[in-house]
């Protein structure tokens, strides 16, 4: 078990890094903390995504003249390309509506929210 | 309380995810399912079918081209998502305030004071603006060939336009973006594809397919530059929609 998780020690890395991000979601009380763990998660993921995809002794998967293999895979940088945008995306929207419960509010810490219903 | 409590869940969540990292083939490993599969075949055959020397690129426009469709709905959708909810709240909200009893934050604090932007930021941005554009250009326009494509570009132009109207105001750099213009900008990329999407429709019988036949590869070629450039533009007018939307608020 021990040796397995060394050899992949960039995918434990990436598992550091979700719990990171969870922690920050669970323990922090500002809405826009609490989203930055969210992105956090999020770059967890991607890198493990990609980190799947490196190939021993690889090459970027660009085929110009004197290229030669191996070559990492292209799939998972793809799949990854489309996350990130959906990423951008949530931030935004997140954000937008950080702003809006600011307005109505005057805080965005969650306990202080709680409090008001 | 709330941290201990964090660090477990955190801990707790770790565990699994470990055990199966551990069980997965070792990183790097040429006979792992992920370079076995449909990548093998896309890197044998992705260059005369796809028509794109950059593979990333091959697959994301062609092979998975309604996959990307899709993803720029999502941002066309977060930039709808975020004009409804800040419109609406500006004109409620305001109603809102006016009745509640709760001492709110002013919104003279609100807003941000109107300290002068440090001269050294003001010139390195003006001074890298032209360079930053051309390189936008050239990683959009050349994402077929190299590193780079449609969204990484209209990344960089769209956080070219954010630097700039935060260093020289709203007032500069507003003529960039024509209110004519700025509807059809926005949904360039949306547009984009389905125009594509039709031209590969009347060419293979499929819709965003794309010609093989090697006479018609110039044909191909230009499918290919015309998304990369409508995603770019796309994705950056979102992306400087939704910033000047959210700094208006």
């Amino acid at each position: 078990m021990l040796t397995a998780l060394w050899h992949n020690i960039d995918y434990v890395a990436s598992v550091v890094l979700f719990c990171i991000g969870l922690y920050v979601v669970i323990a922090k009380n500002n809405l826009i903390k609490k989203f930055l763990g969210l992105n956090i998660m999020e770059t967890a993921v991607f890198a493990f995504i990609i980190a799947l995809g490196v190939i021993e002794d690889g090459q970027p998967p660009i085929m110009t003249g004197d290229a030669h293999g191996p070559f990492a895979s292209p799939l998972p940088q793809t799949l990854v390309l489309t996350g990130i945008v959906v990423a951008v995306s949530t931030t935004a929207l997140a954000l937008t509506l950080i702003i809006r419960v600011y307005r109505r509010f005057g805080t965005i810490e969650a306990d202080e929210l709680r409090e008001l219903e | 309380m709330r941290r201990p409590i964090a660090i477990s869940l955190a801990f707790l969540a770790a565990v699994p995810l470990l055990a199966g990292v551990a069980g997965l083939p070792v990183h790097g490993d040429p006979s792992a399912p992920v370079h076995t599969h449909v990548s093998a075949r896309y890197i044998e055959h992705g260059v005369e079918e796809a028509g794109a020397s950059n593979l990333v690129t091959g697959v994301l426009l062609n092979y998975r081209g309604l996959d990307a469709a899709g993803e720029v709905t999502v941002i066309f959708t977060a930039l709808i998502a975020v004009l409804a909810v800040l419109t609406v709240a500006s004109t409620r909200d305001a109603d809102a305030s006016n009745h509640d009893g709760r001492v709110r934050r002013s919104d003279a604090d609100r807003r941000h004071p109107d300290h002068p932007v440090s001269p050294i930021v003001h010139f390195v941005v003006r001074l890298i603006a032209p360079f930053t554009a051309l390189y936008a250009a050239y990683v959009i326009l050349h994402g077929h060939v190299t590193p780079g494509g449609g969204f990484q570009g209209g990344a960089i132009l769209g956080g070219l336009f954010i630097a700039l109207t935060m260093v020289l105001g709203k007032e500069r750099t507003r003529p960039l973006v024509r209110p004519v213009l700025a509807p059809w900008m926005q949904g360039a990329a949306v547009l984009t594809f389905a125009a594509v999407g039709a031209v590969g429709a009347l060419l293979t019988g499929v819709y965003l397919g794309f010609p093989v036949d090697p006479s018609l590869r110039i044909v191909r070629d230009l499918m290919l530059i015309a998304l990369e450039v409508g995603i770019a533009l796309g994705g950056a007018a979102v992306l400087a929609m939704i910033f000047l939307q959210m700094e208006a608020s």
